[in-house]
């Protein structure tokens, strides 16, 4: 089952993050959107490690919008 | 488990500048009327200064209230509530004494420690309010079923708060059904307007309008420390207006956006600083000194604080302090952007700092977070000696999996401690690998091991490196051990013993248990005895109480199987001394069982029952994992000695249950003391089930020696031969040295005798036994077997060397037998003779009988003679009176 995990993973979170900000979310971009958030976008070894993201995203206080697995297979 | 930080449990001051939030205090009395007090929001929120207002507010007569900062590293069980015991004892509560000594390092379960404490909450007169801050810091299920059990078993005064930032994962809708639920989310500590204008134009010293505060508000969200940030931001700024506007208009990660004005408006040293010491979990004045490179650290933490630049003061004394979390995450990106070059030096100084001042955990984070990895491995050496005494092996563990592999390969002493690391989670494998990999780094061609390290290997911890061969052996010893090879673990547990240097305490230790286990399960209990000597005498001076008690176990059964019972008793009475009758760790009931177990077998019932009763006073929950069972055992013992014998079964029932031998060998399992009880009790069709397994023919091994002395009892009952098994057993016994063993086999040999009519062998077998029973101090292993024994021991003559202990016996015996305690056959009838019995109870006489019985003349009188025996008697008329009196015939009208 773990390989059909998403790998990838598009994180929406209000108010626009500065490019200081990217080694707390090593190997992912950060891409400012018009609507004032901003998408965290990129490569997610396993669930522990999204679950990971997901907590600095809590800890440094950004009000999380949505989480979209990218490479998720179309049915 | 190192210093406990003090800091960690004190509870934080009110502090001046915040806003009085009645609506939120006054929702906080319900605290004392709930189970669970959820306060969940992210950072920023409020949360700990909300709890410490309302905390201010409950008076000590109501409660004491017992305060807990976790962090990162509380993730740990033992750790955690010993953190948690520490807070409630510094609270005033007057309790967790108890529950202290059940917290020793390396406990496999907080369990019984919350056990203990509960009971202890539940006693107190007033409430104990228990805050953990931080909670989500700590995601061990481990901590959070302990947290549950708390829950669970909590008596009405205990009030638990949490402030977390991630709901735990403690059924929360439960107890929100059974209104015991108190929650407060970010949507009830968001300022409102009203507290936010309170705030801006009170504390913070602003004069804003209405407007200006809704517009900032609106924005902020009613997130506190944004509105903070803002107001600092403001303060002294002559366009307040304009500044508004801006922030409004802009969609930056709002904490993101106001620390940096904020930084912007600082002069450049405090700047500087704030970056520089961002890197710091605590803060303190020479701390800060050392990384900054300049002086007054101190006075700039003190000038910070007043400023309210989000640093929170962790004592009285405005000694250490940290930063906001949120904030320090700001700071740290900022100087990770602005001055990346600069963190290797800013952490290398942190960690040197740190060392000197004995934070080796601190000192060994910073130096990989700067790194430094060979500085961190240095370090690494230099603290697992201590690691090690503490059991922090899983840190041990976790260190060394943060090293590069080429740093480690080069480090056998560490290399050594990251084994240990890998047997504590049993992954056995890797340490058979490294065990080979650190040898063949010292001695690639198996030649002698060499004094000082070769060239190319980097050793900082010398004592280490001399316990390396001895470590080597000892882990070796667990790996043959867990293979089931006794003998090589026997082996390389002797060799440990051998190279380990004499002030390696815990070297000593574990070659003495492992090698004592090996010898004791192969059946050499003069090799075992010895080894956990050793083993115990390691423990006790690294001070290891707990651990003591538990190889005294061992070392106290091994020795009365030796028959040094003296010895045995002697022991227990030093072990329990070793425990702090305030604070008894587990063990302590163990210790009380053992020594009923001593007492039962000198015929001391009384003696035996008061320590049974200790022993359940102390609760399981200060017993090591094979107390359930052993209690029972014990305790099946006694009432057998009583004469109840179905409290006896059900007891032994009881110990099947719950039986867990705990990695020892099973010499007598409980299915086989059950056999021995059935055959009392006269249902030899129970124990012939139970036997099928046995063979009278099979070779004797000490770890059947238990059961086949049980099957060698179901022989002599059926009056079926034992005395092949019975010699074979002998020469056992006597090979091994087990005296103790020995003797009930002379016991069951002059029974044997007895019954085959043989008495002159009877005798002579009884008294070698007498003289070995006496200075070992067993009584009921003679006594036991009743009247018949009696018969025996009377039958010795007055000059016989044997005679004054076989008359001290039966002094014994018919005390025993006046007592009020119902009594029955120790060694029933079997059926053919309960036919001849009842017709010696008639008139007729010898041949009438045997043709009754269609059976010889021969035939009958051996009958009569195994009756007579069993019975303890010499005549005809003797035996029908004994039958009658025993209800084995029915009472004469």
């Amino acid at each position: 089952m773990s390989s059909r995990e998403p790998r990838r993973y598009a994180i929406r979170v209000r108010g626009r993050l500065a490019p200081r900000w990217a080694p707390w979310f090593e190997g992912m971009a950060l891409v400012p959107q018009d609507d004032g958030t901003t998408v965290i976008d990129g490569p997610v070894a396993d669930q522990p490690a999204l679950h990971g993201l997901l907590r600095t995203i809590s800890d440094l206080g950004l009000p999380l919008v949505s989480v979209t697995a990218t490479d998720e297979p179309t049915l | 488990m190192g210093p406990l930080l003090e800091s960690k449990y004190r509870r934080p001051a009110r502090r001046p500048g915040t806003v009085a939030r009645a609506r939120l205090t006054g929702a906080l009395d319900g605290v004392l009327r709930a189970a669970l007090t959820v306060v969940s929001a992210p950072p920023g929120f409020g949360k700990s200064t909300l709890l410490a207002d309302w905390l201010a507010t409950v008076g000590e007569d109501v409660a004491a209230v017992a305060w807990l900062s976790l962090d990162e590293r509380d993730d740990d069980a033992v750790r955690f509530w010993t953190y948690v015991v520490a807070a409630i004892r510094a609270s005033g509560a007057g309790v967790g004494d108890g529950a202290l000594g059940l917290l020793a390092p390396g406990s496999p379960s907080a369990e019984p420690a919350l056990v203990a404490l509960l009971n202890d909450v539940g006693a107190m007169p007033r409430d104990l309010v228990l805050v953990l801050d931080d909670l989500h810091l700590v995601t061990a299920p481990e901590v959070h079923d302990g947290i549950a059990f708390l829950l669970e078993h909590r008596p009405p005064q205990l009030h638990l708060v949490l402030a977390t930032r991630v709901d735990p994962p403690l059924s929360l809708s439960r107890w929100r059904a059974r209104g015991e639920l108190l929650e407060l989310r970010s949507a009830d500590l968001r300022f409102t307007g009203q507290e936010a204008a309170t705030y801006l134009n009170g504390p913070m010293g602003l004069t804003l309008s209405a407007g200006d505060v809704a517009t900032l508000d609106g924005r902020a969200e009613g997130w506190i420390a944004a509105l903070q940030l803002a107001a600092l931001s403001m303060r002294g700024r002559d366009d307040v207006g304009a500044f508004i506007t801006r922030f409004a208009g802009d969609d930056r990660h709002v904490v993101d956006y106001l620390t940096e004005e904020v930084l912007a408006r600082q002069p450049p040293d405090v700047r500087d600083f704030l970056l520089d010491t961002s890197i710091l979990e605590r803060l303190t004045g020479p701390l800060c000194d050392a990384v900054t490179g300049r002086e007054g650290g101190r006075a700039m933490l003190a000038t910070l604080e007043r400023a309210n630049l989000f640093l929170v003061p962790l004592d009285d004394r405005r000694r250490w302090y940290r930063y906001h979390h949120l904030f320090a995450d700001v700071l740290r990106a900022h100087l990770a952007e602005e001055r990346a070059a600069s963190l290797p030096d800013l952490h290398r100084r942190a960690s040197r700092w740190l060392a000197e001042a004995g934070d080796l955990v601190a000192a060994v984070d910073h130096a990989l977070a700067g790194g430094h990895v060979d500085h961190a491995a240095d370090l690494m050496e230099r603290g697992t000696p201590a690691m090690r005494r503490e059991r922090r092996e899983a840190e041990l563990g976790r260190w060394v999996r943060s090293l590069p592999d080429e740093v480690v390969r080069v480090r056998p002493v560490l290399a050594m401690a990251f084994v240990g690391a890998l047997a504590q989670v049993s992954d056995f494998a890797t340490v058979e690998q490294r065990l080979g990999d650190v040898e063949h780094a010292v001695r690639p061609d198996g030649g002698a091991w060499p004094e000082e390290p070769p060239p190319g290997l980097v050793v900082v911890d010398e004592e280490g490196y001399r316990s390396i061969p001895a470590g080597l052996e000892v882990y070796r010893a667990a790996l043959a051990l867990r293979r089931g090879d006794l003998d090589a673990a026997a082996g390389h547990a002797r060799d440990g013993l051998a190279l380990a240097p004499a002030s390696d305490d815990l070297v000593r230790a574990a070659a003495g248990a492992l090698g004592g286990l090996a010898s004791w399960a192969r059946g050499d209990l003069v090799a075992a005895e010895a080894a956990y000597v050793a083993s115990v005498a390691g423990l006790h001076r690294a001070g290891f109480v707990a651990d003591v008690l538990g190889c005294c176990i061992a070392l106290g059964d091994i020795r009365r199987t030796l028959g040094r019972t003296g010895d045995a008793e002697r022991l227990y009475r030093w072990a329990l001394d070793l425990t702090d009758p305030a604070a008894p760790v587990r063990g302590t009931a163990d210790m009380h069982v053992a020594l009923a177990g001593v007492l039962l077998e000198r015929d001391d019932l009384t003696g035996a029952a008061g320590h049974l009763d200790a022993a359940r006073g102390l609760g399981e929950h200060r017993g090591l994992p094979q107390n359930p069972y052993r209690s029972r055992v014990a305790a099946a013992r006694l009432a057998e000695a009583r004469g109840d014998l179905d409290t006896a079964l059900a007891l032994l029932d009881e110990a099947e249950r719950l039986h867990d031998g705990d990695y020892s060998p099973e010499v007598a399992p409980v299915p086989a003391v059950r056999a021995r009880l059935r055959i009392r009790r006269g249902e030899l069709h129970d124990a012939e089930t139970w036997a099928r397994h046995l063979s009278p023919d099979d070779e004797p091994t000490y770890l059947r020696e238990y059961e086949h002395l049980t099957l060698a009892r179901l022989l002599l009952a059926r009056r079926d031969d034992a005395a092949g098994l019975l010699e074979r057993l002998r020469v056992a016994a006597e090979q091994g040295a087990r005296t103790g063993s020995l003797v009930e086999v002379l016991v069951l040999q002059a029974r044997a005798a007895q019954v085959r009519g043989d008495m002159p062998s009877a005798l002579g077998v009884l008294r070698r036994a007498l003289g070995l029973a006496e200075p070992a101090g067993l009584v009921r292993v003679i006594t036991e077997e009743g009247p018949p024994i009696a018969m025996l021991l009377r039958a010795l003559p007055k000059q016989d060397p044997a005679y004054g202990s076989a008359r001290r016996l039966l002094a014994r015996l018919e005390a025993t037998e006046g007592g009020p305690a119902p009594r029955s056959l120790v060694d029933p009838l079997s059926d053919r003779e309960l036919d001849v019995l009842r017709l010696l109870g008639s008139d007729l006489d010898g041949p009438d009988i045997a043709r009754e019985l269609s059976v010889s003349l021969n035939t009958m009188r051996t009958h009569t003679k195994a009756i007579y025996a069993k019975l303890g008697v010499g005549s005809r008329r003797a035996a029908v009176r004994r039958a009658h009196e025993l209800g084995v015939l029915p009472h004469r009208r």
